[in-house]
């Protein structure tokens, strides 16, 4: 799990272009919307391309994302248990 | 003296006709034209779209073009579109005359663009593509095809409010004595860069489009042009009484929950008009069928009519979201409504959403006084017009000299320089920012700051190609890709819009926000509508920007073909003032 989290944030890092952001600057259980890392609509999408690209999973509706997308660990869960590669 | 603004001509071709006659028996019928794709090569023909039902060949027979080179959608649509208004308007021979042709479009060529891109990079005699495909070359090939040889030519580019920012342009210049006839609309084909990019936002329904609905999941595209033909103290059709541009400065890709921006537009419409909620009879709404667009929408209706709401339905569940045309389609429609008494229906509409509006199932048999059509774009380029049946006067404001002072010029020209943003933007601010976009910001914002202007009246903006880097980057990825796995970010800062909403974003300023996308003329045109804001008291400060940028891959096919090779990276903002 450690290991999939660390490539996650590496993956949002690249994808987000968080120019200043080293994956250690992510709290795991950080909120990343809103107050937390402060990531907006348009990041929430990009995490959905992270997902398809990297991991084979499909959501067909922004809205699935906003449980998923909590912090680093509920996409990690997520990732574990869904993945298709 | 005061003079009256009349329509005189309307020309319009979309999924649902392909004049003006036909689309009014389509929207009586409740025919809708959102269909499976049949033109459009994409991968994705689970989306059902709003397709002008002729192929580029057919199209090229109507016009009587016997070229056998490629021609753009746009162009090819956008003159059956202009001839048919001039022909209704009974105009000829206009060598004696002053006339402007005024299109709104984004996608311009892209159509032609993403089918010859790769084939480009070694094919020399398609290096003509790249430099005739832009919005403001669609545009003067519109000119071109419809006999318009002499017009002076401009294209707006606001993303889905262009054509309505072309109509209230020509209206000013026409305020203004600055022409005797205005032909203005937009045109824009569906090209498979905004169809995968709106795809990649996940606002594209997959069933027919739902505006307003309580299940509405997004919208179609669809495709085509329609032009109005704008003349001064004469008899005409319908009549051009009020207008509103204003910018929600809320957020690129989403509307404000309160409905700011579409608010303000309207207000400005009302106000200029002279007219109170209790007049107006219908409301063509811009109403795309995103959950996000409706309710925001919904919210600055409710608070510009309150207990008075008119009649208000959204015509893009008839013709798809026809995007840069979509102002002057739906003005066409609503001058059709209004000769006609009746009232096109929300097709597809059956569930009352919570906050959203309850728009109309249709109405005959009724009389249209006074009808809205508001047209909304993104980054919040929202506007808002007023026809009426009877003419009303305007002040001739010909007579109001522009007293201008330019109080500050900033030029940003290197990439270098673009790290000293810093001052005005963190990372995470600037996190999506392209170079042009960086550039944009540093020159706007150092201009403020010498102006002493924090939040400016109106923005102005000029760019010929927009934001080239992204644009490409998209293009390569989607045409490379097979339409899969490509980036909202790249999309989101395509139209060429995006760098005055942006900096509308982050000055908070709300007024008046257009873009010019008219080749080399695009700063004359920008400057002379900075002045005409001024001159006609719409604004006492206006910041006015030039921003365009080239990619290796654009600068390879001009030295190619022998043409100079613009500057890799140019950003210059100018503040003018009221003397």
């Amino acid at each position: 799990m450690e290991e999939l989290i660390l490539t996650l944030k590496e993956q949002i890092i690249d994808a987000l272009n968080l120019e200043e952001i080293a994956p250690e600057d992510i709290d795991n259980d950080a909120p990343l919307f809103g107050d937390g890392l402060g990531l907006d609509s348009i990041d929430a999408l990009e995490l959905i391309v992270i997902l398809d690209r990297f991991y084979g999973i499909k959501l067909a509706n922004p809205a699935e994302g906003k449980n998923i997308f909590k912090s680093i660990r509920t996409i990690a869960d997520y990732v574990a248990t869904n993945r298709t590669k | 003296m005061t003079h009256t603004i009349a329509i005189t001509g309307l020309g319009i071709i979309c999924s649902i006709g392909n004049d003006a006659p036909s689309v009014l028996d389509s929207l009586r019928k409740g025919e809708s034209g959102i269909r499976r794709m049949k033109y459009l090569p994409s991968k994705h023909t689970h989306l059902p779209v709003g397709e002008v039902q002729l192929s580029n060949g057919e199209m090229k027979h109507m016009l009587g073009i016997t070229s056998s080179e490629p021609m753009s959608r746009t162009a090819l649509m956008g003159a059956i579109a202009v001839r048919q208004a001039l022909a209704q308007a009974g105009i000829e021979d206009v060598s004696d005359k002053r006339i402007a042709l005024i299109s709104g479009t984004t996608v311009g060529g892209m159509d032609l663009t993403e089918r010859y891109f790769e084939r480009m990079k070694s094919d020399d005699s398609l290096l003509w593509l790249p430099q005739s495909n832009d919005c403001g070359d669609s545009t003067k090939e519109i000119a071109a095809i419809a006999g318009l040889n002499s017009a002076e030519v401009c294209t707006i580019s606001t993303a889905c409010s262009s054509a309505l920012n072309s109509i209230i342009l020509g209206s000013e210049m026409l305020r203004r004595d600055e022409a005797d006839i205005v032909v203005a609309g937009g045109s824009e084909a569906l090209s498979l860069f905004h169809l995968n990019g709106f795809n990649t936002l996940m606002i594209l329904d997959k069933e027919q489009c739902r505006p307003f609905d309580d299940t509405r999941a997004g919208l179609n595209l669809g495709e085509g042009a329609a032009f109005v033909v704008l003349q001064r103290d004469t008899e005409g059709l319908a009549y051009v009484v009020g207008y509103g541009n204003r910018c929600d400065a809320f957020h690129q890709t989403a509307s404000s929950e309160n409905g700011e921006g579409a608010y303000l537009a309207m207000k400005d419409a009302m106000d200029m008009a002279g007219l109170t909620p209790d007049d107006i009879q219908y409301v063509n709404a811009h109403g795309t069928g995103t959950p996000n667009n409706d309710l925001s929408e919904s919210a600055g209706l409710k608070r510009i009519f309150t207990e008075s709401m008119p009649a208000v339905s959204s015509t893009k569940s008839f013709t798809g979201h026809t995007t840069s045309a979509s102002g002057s389609i739906e003005t066409v429609i609503c001058v059709l409504a209004m000769q006609n008494g009746f009232i096109p229906a929300n097709l597809g509409w059956k569930n009352q959403a919570f906050g959203a509006i309850t728009p109309t199932m249709g109405a005959e048999g009724v009389e249209l006084k006074n009808v809205i059509c508001n047209s909304f774009g993104f980054g919040g380029n929202d506007s808002s017009m007023i026809l009426s049946a009877e003419p009303h006067s305007f002040t001739d404001s010909k007579s109001a000299t522009p007293q201008v002072e330019v109080v500050a010029d900033v030029e940003i020209s290197s990439v270098e320089e673009l790290s000293q943003l810093r001052e005005f933007v963190s990372p995470m601010e600037s996190r999506r920012m392209g170079k042009l976009m960086k550039a944009a910001h540093l020159a706007a914002l150092r201009a403020l700051k010498a102006a002493n202007v924090e939040c400016p009246d109106a923005i102005v903006t000029a760019t010929s190609r927009g934001m080239l880097e992204t644009s490409m980057q998209f293009l390569d990825d989607m045409l490379n890709g097979g339409e899969e796995l490509l980036k909202p970010t790249l999309f989101m800062q395509s139209t060429h819009n995006t760098l005055s909403s942006a900096i509308a974003i982050r000055t908070k300023c709300h007024g008046y926000n257009t873009t010019y996308s008219q080749g080399e003329e695009s700063l004359q045109w920008a400057m002379r509508d900075a002045e005409r804001l001024i001159a006609t008291g719409k604004a006492q400060t206006v910041l006015v920007g030039l921003y365009d940028e080239v990619t290796p891959i654009f600068a390879e096919f001009a030295k190619r073909a022998g043409r100079q090779v613009p500057q890799e990276l140019y950003a210059r903002s100018i503040v003018l003032t009221r003397k």
